[in-house]
Parts: C-alpha cells; sequence; structure tokens
C-alpha cells in the first residue's frame, strides 16, 4: 500500500509556466490527456499522469484527483521527422527547443549542483529508455554529431556515444558550459544541448506511446521516478524532514532552484531535485554594494554583476543592457559570494525582464 | 494522506545558500589579522602605541555614527569597518604622535575618506590613506618621525636614506628591518606582524593574492633597477620592502576592496602601478615613505584599469 502511494499519488497540482489551460474546473480528464498547451516554444504541454477529475484551474496551477478512467489512444512517432516529430513530442511534454542547423546534439549528462543526483541515478538505471530518447532526438535534430558530456568520476555511460568529459566543479555542468568544454565555441547557434531528464522524458513518450508523467528527481541521496505532480510536501515529509514557517522547500538544487509558492505545489519536469533549506536560511538584504569585486572574479560569463545589479537597483535597465546583462545565464554565484548579501539574481532578472518588456513595447509601436 | 497544514514558506530567487562570509566576517578577519602586528607595536614602542592605536579607533567609530546622525542613515558602525580605519591609520603614524593630530586624522579618515562617499563601498580612495595625506601635509613637523621620536635608539631608515644618503642608514641588518627594530609607522614597520595577519588574509581568501604580488614585485623590480644602475646611492630591493609601509600597503591597504580594481589584470596592474610609484617617489619624492602617496595615485586609476575587461561569455 505504501509503495503504491508512493508512486501514484492520489491528487497532484501540475504548475504552469506560460501555459494555456484547455480544462475546466470538474472536468473528467482521461490518463495523458492534454491539460493546458505551452506558449512558449521551448517548453511542452502538460498532461494528467492519471485519469481523474479537475478540481481547480487557475494561470498558475492546475489540481487533479485520481479517480478510475480509460487511457488515451497510444501516439505513433512512426514517419515523422526533423520538425515534426520535435513538435509532437513537445505536444506529448518533452522540453525541447527548436533549432536550425545543428552541428553538435550534446546530451548533458552532468549533475551541475553537487547536492543533485537524478542525471547519474538515470544514467544507472534507464540506460535502455535513454538510448530510445538518443534516437528520436536526433531525428529530430539531424545532428552532424552526438556528445554525451559526462563527469570524469562518472561511473556510468552509454557505450555507442562519443564521451565529452567535463569538470565536476559547479559551473562547469551549466548547458552553457558544457557546450562550450564540447565545441570549443561559446554560445554556438549550432549546438544544441538537451538535459539527461528530458533525453529520459523523450524516451519513455517512444517506449511507452504515452505522455510524460514521471520524472527523475533526487531526494536525499539517491534518485527516484515521481509521478510529475506529486506535491512537493509529500516528498519532503517521507524524507523524514518536518517543514517550518520560514524554510524553504527547493525544486532543484540549491544555486539554481526554484522555491516551492506552498507544500502542495506539484514536481514539474525540470525538477531535479527536492529538498529542504531550513532556517536560519541566507535572506538577501537590501544593502549597497560594497566594492569587494567577489562576484566580478567568480563570474563564469565574465560579467561585472556589481554593476549590472547596481543599475537595476536604480532603475537604469539600458545601461544594464550595455554591461550585457543579457548574456548572464543565471548560476547564482553572485548572490552566493556577495559580501554584503545583496539580491544579486534579484535584480538582474529584474533588469532583464524589465529590458524584454520594453523591447516587446518597441515591436508593438513599430 | 493527512492534508498538509498550511505553512509559511520561503519564497526566493535562488542561491538559496551563501558561502557564509559576511562584511562584518571580513572586518573581523582583517581585525585579527592585524592583531599580531599591533602586539609587535606595542612591544617595541610601549603603551604609546596603545594609547594612538585606541584613540584612533575610538575616534573614528564615533565619528562614523556622528557622519550617519548628521546624514539621518541608519547607522552601520556594527559592519566593523571604522575599527579597521582607525586601526590602519593608526598603524601609519609615529608613536609620539599627539592625541589631536591622531583624533583629526582618524576623524578626517572616516569623514573625508569614507562618509563623503555615501555608505561603504562608495568611497574611491583608501579611507586611512585620505586621513594621513591631510595630517602629513597639514602638520609635516607632528608627523615627522625622526624629529618626534629622538627619544628612542630606534632610527628611521627611511628618512636617513631621504636626507643623507645612503651611507648614513644605520639600520641595514635585514633581521631586524624584518622584525620591526626601526622607526616608522607604528604599526607599519612591523614586518613579521604584518606579513603573518596578511598571509592569514590571502589563505583565508578574504584578499585576493594579486594585488600584493603586483605590488611587491613592482617594488622589487624598479628597486632592483636603480640599485644596479647605481648600488652606491640606491639601496637594495630588499631594504625597500622591508622598510616604511610596502608590506602593510601591499597587503592590507592596496587591498582595500572599492578603491582597487576587480578583475585579475587590472589588479595586477593597479598592483604594479603603486609598488613602481612607491620606489619613483622614495627615490625623486619629497617624503621619505612614498607608499600612501602611491596608492592614492593608484586609487585614482583604478577606473581607468577597470576599462581592461574580457569579451562577455559568448558576447560577439
Amino acid at each position: 500500500m505504501n509503495n503504491l502511494m508512493k508512486n501514484s499519488p492520489p491528487q497532484v497540482e501540475l504548475a504552469l509556466v506560460r501555459h494555456c489551460a484547455l480544462v475546466t474546473c470538474g472536468q473528467q480528464v482521461r490518463c495523458g490527456e492534454t491539460l493546458a498547451t505551452s506558449n512558449s516554444p521551448e517548453r511542452g504541454d502538460i498532461h494528467a499522469p492519471f485519469p481523474g477529475k479537475v478540481l481547480h484551474v487557475d494561470s498558475y496551477r492546475i489540481r487533479l484527483s485520481r479517480e478510475k478512467g480509460e487511457t488515451v489512444p497510444l501516439a505513433s512517432l512512426d514517419g515523422l521527422s526533423g520538425p515534426e516529430i520535435r513538435s509532437r513530442l513537445a505536444e506529448l511534454g518533452a522540453d525541447l527547443a527548436p533549432a536550425g542547423e545543428v552541428d553538435a546534439l550534446i546530451i548533458n549528462a552532468v549533475d551541475a549542483e553537487p547536492s543533485v543526483c537524478s542525471r547519474k541515478q538515470l544514467l544507472a538505471d534507464h540506460a535502455e529508455t535513454l538510448r530510445a530518447g538518443i534516437k528520436a532526438l536526433v531525428r529530430a535534430y539531424c545532428p552532424g554529431s552526438v556528445v554525451l558530456a559526462l563527469r570524469q568520476d562518472s561511473p556510468n555511460t552509454l557505450d555507442e556515444l562519443e564521451i565529452s568529459y567535463v569538470g565536476g566543479h559547479y559551473p562547469a555542468g551549466l548547458d552553457p558550459m558544457v557546450a562550450k568544454a564540447v565545441t570549443g565555441v561559446e554560445a554556438s547557434p549550432y549546438a544544441v544541448v538537451v538535459g539527461l531528464e528530458t533525453v529520459h522524458h523523450t524516451g519513455m513518450i517512444v517506449e511507452t506511446g504515452l505522455p510524460v508523467s514521471r520524472t527523475m528527481v533526487t531526494l536525499g541521496d539517491t534518485g527516484r521516478l515521481v509521478s510529475l505532480g506529486t506535491p512537493v510536501g509529500a516528498l519532503v515529509e517521507e524524507q523524514g524532514e518536518t517543514v517550518r514557517d520560514g524554510d524553504r522547500i527547493v525544486l532543484g538544487g540549491v544555486l539554481q532552484g526554484m522555491t516551492a509558492a506552498s507544500p502542495g505545489q506539484g514536481v514539474d519536469r525540470s525538477t531535479t531535485a527536492v529538498t529542504v533549506v531550513k532556517n536560519p536560511a541566507p535572506v538577501a538584504e537590501d544593502t549597497a554594494c560594497v566594492g569587494c569585486g567577489e562576484c566580478v572574479r567568480h563570474c563564469p560569463a565574465r560579467l561585472d554583476p556589481a554593476m549590472i545589479t547596481s543599475y537595476a537597483e536604480f532603475g537604469d535597465y539600458e545601461k544594464a543592457a550595455a554591461e550585457h546583462v543579457d548574456v548572464c545565464f543565471e548560476c547564482g554565484l553572485c548572490g552566493y559570494y556577495c559580501l554584503a548579501h545583496r539580491p544579486m539574481l534579484q535584480y538582474i532578472r529584474l533588469a532583464k525582464s524589465e529590458l524584454a518588456k520594453a523591447r516587446s513595447l518597441e515591436e508593438v509601436a513599430s | 494522506m493527512k492534508p498538509l497544514n498550511p505553512l509559511a514558506l520561503t519564497v526566493s530567487v535562488p542561491p538559496h545558500q551563501h558561502c557564509g562570509t559576511s562584511i562584518q566576517g571580513r572586518m573581523i578577519a582583517i581585525l585579527l589579522a592585524m592583531i599580531p602586528a599591533a602586539a609587535m607595536a606595542v612591544n617595541t614602542f610601549g603603551v604609546d602605541a596603545l594609547r594612538v592605536m585606541a584613540l584612533c579607533m575610538g575616534v573614528a567609530v564615533l565619528t562614523e555614527a556622528a557622519c550617519d546622525r548628521i546624514m539621518e542613515r541608519a547607522s552601520d558602525v556594527g559592519n566593523m569597518h571604522a575599527f579597521v580605519v582607525g586601526l590602519s591609520f593608526a598603524f601609519l603614524l609615529p608613536p609620539s604622535a599627539p592625541w589631536w593630530l591622531a583624533a583629526f586624522g582618524s576623524a578626517a579618515s572616516i569623514a573625508i575618506g569614507k562618509m563623503i562617499f555615501g555608505p561603504l563601498g562608495g568611497s574611491p580612495f583608501c579611507a586611512p590613506l585620505v586621513g594621513w595625506a591631510i595630517c602629513r601635509v597639514s602638520w609635516p613637523s607632528a608627523m615627522d618621525l625622526d624629529a618626534t621620536m629622538l627619544t628612542m635608539d630606534l632610527t628611521y631608515p627611511l628618512g636617513q636614506l631621504k636626507a643623507f644618503g645612503l651611507n648614513a642608514v644605520q639600520i641595514t641588518n635585514t633581521k631586524s628591518l624584518f622584525f620591526g627594530h626601526q622607526l616608522g609607522g607604528l604599526g607599519a614597520v612591523q614586518i613579521a606582524g604584518v606579513l603573518a595577519g596578511g598571509l592569514f588574509l590571502v589563505v583565508r581568501k578574504h584578499v585576493s593574492s594579486i594585488i600584493p604580488v603586483g605590488f611587491l614585485a613592482g617594488v622589487t623590480v624598479t628597486a632592483w633597477l636603480f640599485h644596479m644602475f647605481d648600488p652606491t646611492t640606491y639601496p637594495p630591493a630588499m631594504f625597500h620592502l622591508l622598510t616604511g609601509s610596502v608590506m602593510f600597503g601591499a597587503l592590507f591597504l592596496a587591498t582595500d576592496g572599492p578603491s582597487s580594481p576587480n578583475r585579475q589584470i587590472p589588479m595586477l596592474l593597479f598592483g604594479l602601478m603603486a609598488g613602481i610609484m612607491t620606489i619613483i617617489i622614495r627615490v625623486y619624492g619629497a617624503y621619505p615613505d612614498g607608499v600612501p602617496f602611491a596608492i592614492l595615485v593608484a586609487n585614482l586609476f583604478t577606473p581607468a584599469f577597470e576599462r581592461i575587461r574580457p569579451r562577455p561569455f559568448g558576447a560577439r
């Protein structure tokens, strides 16, 4: 009973990130039915992980409770190739960005953050699914070569692939750093990096003919497949942790992860870990930059986070753009090292979003 | 499954962890690193040195609190920076400094060197050097080491070098220079203590080693060139490294965060420039010890050095 409960929670909450909900409250849905379509090209649609009834819909989440019901007809990818198979996979829940000409398809099997081991677990336990996923990705992107990026000390590998070893020290495992390490070119437009969890999702689609319903999540020091939408609070409780007011439940690693708004928030496809960060958690303070230079020396993108965040602090977003804020890939190290505990990444994201807003207004005007 | 209690979770942008340093932590580390030199100063100069150091730190803290009050700002005295500025300023004074000189210089360091530029991080200059420069220019006789320290057996090697030439320098023994048996800034000449504290800061990564390395390399190479040119007029590089405030300047003053560049190559150039300027001022300038002015000049060049920057990741 306990095991059954672990693998299929009675109720799930699916987070919407620029998704458009297709269902309404009270609606009965089949297992695998599309609940929301994606509005961003790099994200896939969202599906019901089991048959049931829609309990709640708003712009940020859909809640679903399990009931007996049917499953959608199996999908087939036969005869499809190139952009067609990519968009078909995205409709089935694989987060695959569109790409033009692809020289190198890089499979990123490096767990970037030290506390995360979901990719290691996938490589150890699900090699066949991964192989099926890579085959489908090759059909989707038609790359010149396929490279598996691995940590030097990785015990498992996929033999048939070309291997490229990547340093294990954060942030060497982040997608842009891996692409640079493999191709030798920074931000190459001809390289596509796909995370191992997305390869696994693709493999599951190919093997089952059903949309993605499970993902590998690090819990403690092992990885486990959990149903999408499983409330993070339940996962935390299972690990024997008690959450108190003011704690954070982090989806992902501590340097890049997203905090859950409530214990009911569900695991999504990009969740690589669920961890609790206890108080006294480091809380960013509203302080001025003291000019110590730690962020500048630690920035892997060779930016000047001190200047960027100071510009953002005073609303001078154009100057932040001139400092190449768009290059930042949000590794989080500036905030980790900031002597004054400034909210570095908050300011960077503020600058990015304000610049994006200004750009879209310009586009509307012209 | 039982219903989850409603909880007020913290929701925040990453990172959710911090490396653990803070401004106060760093300032305490710097103060700890200054303790060996301070202890050696008390050992050499007696209670006079203790008096000057205590007075400078006290006045610095009070001045900062007063400035905060006048500027109607929440006080940051708790971050200990004022203690560091006060003690650094004291390290540059002769132990015989009169109370009014120590108090005025320390107050000027905080008020003009730091507070008028806003909170910590705004000042383009290393704060204690501003106070030192004001005092040195305004009351040269009170700041003159030889004249004020006639009661001591020790001599001021840089003063003798400037006034009477290399042959007049009485202390040339490397070992006695290293252990602070010389006159100069009361803490700055405690070379062994300063070096121990500086190494502690570098090993614990509170300061980067780039600026000290650049500074000492600049001093060594420039002094070596002069010495090669005329060994009878110019002392060897080791003499310059072990006298005056070279060690203290390289490890504690030039590494001041806001007034020095942040990237590796500009940091190296900044250190080199300060080191080279030190020897040029010592050889050609009017002041026996060029370090404070050399660092102030290098501070002025920080924005220029900062323009040397790498291409951002993938930017074309």
